[in-house]
């Protein structure tokens, strides 16, 4: 089969690889009709997760169709139109039980990467580096979806594959921010990051109920199709304080959740980005933490930061004072998104979620290279490319 | 020697090497990073018990010959201790060697204690490979990384 790889850094390739098999029994091979780019993907191209073998099929948002079963799938058939969750969760152990499906005990079958740095080892994840599985991604004509009747959804008939392909990640782990966040009715949420999963919080914010969400980025296109499509305010913090913006616009006491969804590359302007820039680049710290600083320093006393965006290791200069003196509670998590399908897809049935606008470069799987490229520059106003196998 | 043989060893020689880090790795204390507690001497690490909490009643984990075979297939050689976990987490199931063992036994032992939680919680213990992957172009980093891969499942700080 056609599948996009990783081939170094920055280097996107088209190749043939042999086709996947079932393994195990709650196996299920998927044909793929749709897979997408995500700026956690970025990442890894980049090279800051330095665990990619050259060769390694890319790719973890997706669905598709259903053409083989293990022996041990209940509840998935040939044919079943599906959208599956990124993250590989076994549905059995403690954290599955307790609908904490990323930190799965079972679904990494390298667990000893992950503990070394990090204590304990979360669950596996397509496409994701060998720190995370090492399981082939989705950027390809088939994918093996291992625990198929924990992580594969059948999509209603109403719902598009455009529409579904973003309950497989950006939706998901952006309603799992808001939900853990404990958005309430009434609340002003702020967001960090107006690419999809960032777009994505801010509307699960407003569907919890939240009574203002301002969304904070500096790309105009992005920042367009928060107000168009969201329904959610904007800050352009290449232009506004968004410290100041922020009080200003809750009366001095700051939002009351707010959620961080840009991750270990995040720009940031003056003295602070040269810093983490030249940090990084030396490797004294793995992860640039502006958006993560900010949120802390802008949360009310007594508020809730949720870190969303995708953090490797160590980061400097993190202001311990402000979270422990202001009383706030911060959490974060790769996407439990068994946990928040059915309810996205219900919603996306409803048209009350609708992510079709996310999608604005789609094109042919030989075409990845082009897609990385156009998704990592933002050029042509890309927010992300999807790939048809 | 011959160019390709050269490189060849040298493959051979990071594949082994990136094992060996990952086995390493939990140890490095860099000063001002991570455990500000001390580090025991290998012996005393060695006598550990190592430890899984099953999501099943202590019964379940079974006796003797009625163990997950990954863990009777350890014997006598090692000793077990099963008890309940706190907060309905299921069952501890802790396991270390009689004898002093060998880094590799301690390998075993991880990935027995592993296996044998998945085959109680799942049924079956997940296969990753092989996985549908293109050229791996020979570079050190992929063979350091093909060492660790290769280890992963019996490292790490269990």
């Amino acid at each position: 089969m056609r599948a996009a790889t990783w081939t170094g850094v920055n280097e996107v390739s088209v190749e043939t690889v042999p086709d996947p098999q079932i393994l195990n029994d709650h196996d299920v091979i998927l044909r793929v009709r749709r897979t997408t780019t995500c700026g956690s993907d970025l990442h890894l191209l980049g090279g800051y997760i330095p665990f990619m073998r050259v060769g390694d099929v890319l790719g973890h948002e997706f669905m598709g169709e259903v053409v083989e079963v293990g022996r041990g799938v209940r509840e998935r058939k040939v044919g079943d139109r599906v959208v599956v969750n990124s993250f590989i969760a076994c549905g059995h152990c403690w954290y599955c039980r307790q609908e904490l499906y990323s930190l799965c005990d079972n679904g990494n079958p390298n667990p000893g990467i992950t503990e070394s740095l990090w204590g304990q080892s979360p669950g596996g994840c397509f496409g994701y580096s060998h720190a995370m599985g090492g399981w082939a991604g989705s950027h390809a004509e088939y994918v093996r979806v291992p625990y198929a009747d924990v992580g594969a959804f059948v999509v209603p008939e109403e719902v598009s594959d455009e529409r579904a392909l973003f309950a497989s990640d950006a939706v998901s782990t952006g309603w799992m921010g808001a939900d853990l966040a404990g958005t309430k009715p009434g609340d002003v949420v702020a967001v960090w990051g107006a690419g999809g999963v960032g777009q994505m919080a801010a509307r699960a914010a407003m569907l919890l109920g939240a009574e203002r969400v301002y969304v904070i980025d500096r790309l105009p296109e992005r920042l367009a199709q928060v107000r168009e499509h969201v329904g959610a305010e904007t800050i352009d913090y290449s232009r506004t304080d968004v410290l100041a913006e922020l009080r200003e616009v809750t009366g001095g006491r700051g939002p009351d959740v707010c959620i961080e969804a840009v991750g270990m590359e995040a720009h940031s302007s003056g003295i602070q980005g040269a810093y983490d820039q030249v940090k990084q680049q030396l490797r004294l710290q793995t992860d640039r933490p502006s958006a993560v600083r900010e949120a802390i320093l802008a949360c009310r006393k007594g508020g809730s930061v949720f870190v969303l965006g995708v953090f490797a290791l160590m980061v400097d200069k993190f202001p311990l004072g402000a979270l422990m003196n202001k009383g706030l509670t911060v959490r974060g998590a790769q996407v439990h998104g068994q946990r928040y399908m059915p309810r996205i897809l219900e919603h996306m049935a409803r048209g009350e979620l609708t992510t079709e606008h996310l999608a604005t470069h789609v094109m042919p799987l030989e075409e990845a290279p082009r897609g990385y490229r156009m998704f990592k520059d933002k050029t042509d106003g890309c927010v992300r490319s999807v790939f048809v196998p | 020697m011959a160019v390709p043989r050269i490189l060849d060893s040298l493959r051979g020689a990071a594949t082994e090497a990136g094992g060996a880090l990952l086995g390493r790795l939990q140890h490095v204390r860099l000063p001002g990073l991570g455990q500000s507690s001390t580090t025991e001497d290998p012996e005393t690490a060695a006598r550990r018990w190592r430890a899984v909490t099953v999501l099943c009643s202590p019964e379940q984990v079974g006796t003797g010959a009625d163990l997950p075979a990954p863990l009777a297939a350890l014997g006598d050689r090692v000793e077990l201790r099963i008890t309940p976990a706190p907060g309905d987490r299921g069952t501890e199931l802790a396991a270390r060697y009689r004898d002093r063992p060998s880094d590799d036994d301690l390998r075993a032992l991880r990935s027995a204690l592993r296996e044998s939680k998945q085959l109680i919680e799942v049924g079956e213990v997940l296969r990753v490979d092989p996985a549908p992957h293109g050229v791996r172009r020979p570079t050190p980093q992929g063979a350091a990384l093909e060492g660790m891969t290769r280890r992963a499942g019996g490292e790490g700080v269990l």
